[in-house]
Order: C-alpha cells, then structure tokens, then sequence
C-alpha cells in the first residue's frame, strides 16, 4: 500500500523534482545525488505526511530544503579550500558536458549560480519554474512579499552579472 | 517545452531514474513503529559520536593528524557555519 503511494509519486514527480533541483545545483551528477536523497527522506516521511499541504508542495519543500544543504557545504567547502564560490560555479558550469544551453544560457546560469542560496532558490522556482509566489511561499515557509523583494534583488544581480560578462 | 536554461540528461535517464528510486523501498528499512524510537536512538548515536571523536582527538595528538581534506570534509558535514568559522577565526587572530 505504502510502497504503491511511493511508486505512484516517483512516476508522477521525479522527472520534475530532477529539474526543480537542476536549476538551483546545475550539475547533472549532483542533482542525481540530491534526487535520490530526496525520495529516500520522503519514503521515511510518507506515514506522517498528512495531507496539511498538497504532495507536490511536500515534495518541493524536502527537495529545496536538501539542494539549500547542498548550496551550503559548497559554500562552505570552497570557503575552506580558499577557492571563490563562483570560480567553482563556473568551473561546474563549463565542465558539465549536459549543459546543452547557448552562451547566454550559459552567463545567465552563471549569474544565478553565484547568488547566495535562499536567494537562488526563489530566484529559480519564480523564474524557470514560474511556480506563483504563493506557492513558493509554502514551500518555503516565507512570505510573499518577502519573496517578491528577494526575487527583484535577485532578478537586478543577475540583470549586472550578465551585462558585466558583455 | 523551451527552457529557460537549457540542460541536457544522458539518454534514457530518466526510465532508470524512475527504477532506480522506485527501488528505494527495497532497499530503505520501512518506515514503521521504529519511528517512535527514533529520536533515543539519535541521542543514544550523538553520545557515541561525542565518545569517538574525543578518542580520535586524544589518539591523533600522539599519533598522526587528520588531512586538511579531512578536516574540511568534516566540518562541511557538520552543523557549523560559515558564521561561526569566521567568529572562531576574528576572536583567535
């Protein structure tokens, strides 16, 4: 019964929660690795999922909240290495070979990489995604007019990074 | 559809992604009256990670020390925080 629940929401989200995760890590192998994680802490956590929220939001909420932890250790492992975040996210950038964008793609997903992590992730689910902010914000716990301001700061970093990169 | 940003999967990912994590049941001990344990458990494992890595720190003073890799990857792993690091730093300087 459990193991059908889960199958079912493997078939229905997995391809979209790959590209949810996709868009704020960049990386193929890394968004693989976090996808899994993913699943295994939502098949742990599906008897106590009540229903309070819809699935999907259940699902995106486990997922931002383990590429947020992702986004952390990176930074925090360059920080040590004394290597510049966004050197390394460049380096990720050009290196992954399913990177399949233009070069302005490229300067875009650049750009996006270097924002700070919770800002990257509303700058994501509101542009690529363009999930609603009222979504967003109860996958985040945080509110929409909070969202939007996050965003437009977003949106106006990336706006310079691509335009210096001219 | 057209994405914003273009990325690209290797062929046939996305059938072996399903099957890969349709297997995590399998694989996973079934979330079930273990639940309840749980959180002794954690603290049960928190006392012992307390006692082991004393014990590393105490051998590892007499003996051979950790990499930097090491030590990096422990502390990526941890709950620190970047904050906390650059306190640590400021008030030791």
């Amino acid at each position: 019964m459990l193991e059908q629940e889960f199958r079912d929401i493997v078939e229905q989200y997995s391809e979209q929660l790959y590209w949810h995760i996709r868009g704020m890590v960049n990386s193929h192998d890394d968004t693989d690795d976090i996808l899994q994680d993913v699943f295994v802490k939502a098949w742990k956590a599906l008897p106590s999922f009540r229903g309070d929220s819809a699935v999907s939001t259940w699902l995106w909420r486990i997922a931002t909240n383990e590429a947020l932890g992702f986004m952390r250790r990176q930074k925090l492992r360059a920080a040590l290495r004394l290597q510049s975040l966004d050197s390394e996210a460049e380096r990720v950038i050009d290196s992954d070979p399913w990177f399949n964008g233009d070069e302005a793609q490229r300067r875009i997903a650049k750009a996006v990489a270097g924002l700070p992590p919770k800002q990257r992730a509303v700058f994501c689910m509101r542009w690529i995604e363009e999930l609603p902010y009222e979504e967003i914000s109860s996958i985040t716990g945080t509110s929409v007019g909070a969202l939007k301001a996050s965003y437009h700061l977003a949106a106006e970093k990336v706006k310079v990074a691509v335009q210096e990169d001219d | 559809m057209k994405r914003k940003i273009e990325y690209n999967v290797p062929d046939g990912y996305f059938e072996s992604l399903r099957t890969k994590l349709s297997a995590i049941p399998a694989q996973e001990e079934r979330p079930s009256r273990m639940q309840k344990f749980t959180p002794y458990l954690a603290l049960a494992a928190c006392f012992a990670i307390a006692v082991l890595i004393g014990n590393l720190a105490l051998d590892r003073t007499s003996s051979s020390s950790a990499s930097d890799e090491e030590i990096i990857e422990y502390l990526v792993n941890s709950d620190i925080t970047l904050a906390q690091i650059e306190d640590f730093i400021i008030t030791n300087q």
